[in-house]
């Protein structure tokens, strides 16, 4: 071999996909179930780094009502799911806090979406990744995490704290339930789909 | 893509600094910065001696990973090496001619609503 393929011209042709990956991103502030949401929904655990909480993350990391956390995802979570035998569906969860903004654009290029997890004892985490994803011009759903011990509000009151356009989808969802999280992607799929349907028409 | 086997969690810690497997090098030598989700492959070429940069056992295994279709991503998961290091390994490899990148092009007759169609009956069927 080899006198049929020129290395440097790559005249054999790029070899044909075996399959399709696609991503979505899964959003939201320190503590808020992003770990949880890809380890519920993926075919495997999520690959993560977690660093111990010192006292250097005083002042940076908000703790309030995430005492118990010792340590935070300062690397990429993600997870992969299989569907059929061509197109694989990759989970990347974005590091929470806006220390770790400068790896956004990097993980968003080639979003399809995302899910932005809210935790509505600490809704301005949010505001970030809604701001973002929003200049960006890419689909989001906000999926409320039913945390045991948060007050439960009306998705409607969340939408105005935010300060939401009317097609972006707010739902209640428990991270750690694979039937929620199920809905919550197809949600935002759907939202995606319907965006893509509504620009094609425009042309 | 790879078998699901391996992805096992992990204790995951690194034991050298992570960009002393690329001999200090943080940028991929081509230049150019491969997406998470792009998708490599091995080209068939053999790997000759003379080949610059000599092959590390960090490209070794990744060059093994790349016997089937899979992406910078999950390379970077199977080794535990940082995407960053991954990168710099690859675009050696993809220099050498003996991996290359398999350009991700939906069949022309199928439309974005076809892919997320299929999209939503995957995730349906979890």
């Amino acid at each position: 071999m080899g006198s049929e393929r020129s290395d440097s011209s790559g005249t054999a042709g790029p070899p044909e996909a075996a399959f399709t990956a696609y991503k979505l991103l899964i959003a939201g502030g320190f503590g808020s179930g992003k770990t949880t949401l890809v380890g519920a929904i993926s075919e495997v655990r999520p690959l993560r780094t977690e660093e111990t909480l010192t006292t250097a993350s005083v002042g940076l990391d908000d703790l309030s009502g995430v005492a118990s956390k010792s340590t935070t995802t300062v690397a990429l979570d993600f997870g992969r799911i299989t569907m059929g035998s061509k197109v694989v569906l990759y989970l990347f969860g974005l590091p929470g806090q806006e220390r770790f903004s400068f790896m956004w654009s990097e993980l968003a290029y080639g979003a399809l979406g995302a899910v932005i997890l809210a935790d509505v004892r600490r809704l301005d985490e949010c505001f970030p990744s809604v701001n973002y994803f929003e200049s960006r011009g890419l689909p989001f759903v906000v999926a409320i995490n039913c945390f045991d011990n948060a007050p439960r509000y009306d998705p409607e009151e969340v939408r105005l704290a935010l300060d939401l356009d009317p097609d972006v989808p707010t739902v209640l969802c428990d991270a750690r339930e694979v039937a929620s999280v199920k809905q919550v992607l197809i949600t935002l799929v759907e939202t995606v789909a319907r965006r893509t349907a509504t620009a094609g028409s425009r042309r | 893509m790879p078998p699901s086997g391996r992805w096992r969690p992990r204790d995951y810690g690194p034991v050298v600094r992570p960009y002393a497997v690329t001999g200090g090098r943080t940028e991929p030598a081509d230049g150019e910065v491969l997406d998470l989700i792009a998708v490599v492959v091995t080209t068939g070429r053999a790997v000759g001696p003379d080949d610059h940069p000599p092959l590390t056992p960090e490209h070794r295994r990744i060059l093994g990973l790349c016997q089937q279709q899979i992406t910078v991503a999950d390379l970077a998961a199977d080794t535990t090496l940082p995407v960053g290091v991954v990168r710099v390994l690859l675009a050696d490899l993809i220099t050498q001619g003996v991996v290359t990148v398999v350009r991700q092009r939906p069949p022309a007759q199928r439309t974005q609503n076809e892919v997320l169609q299929e999209i939503l009956n995957g995730l349906r069927a979890l």
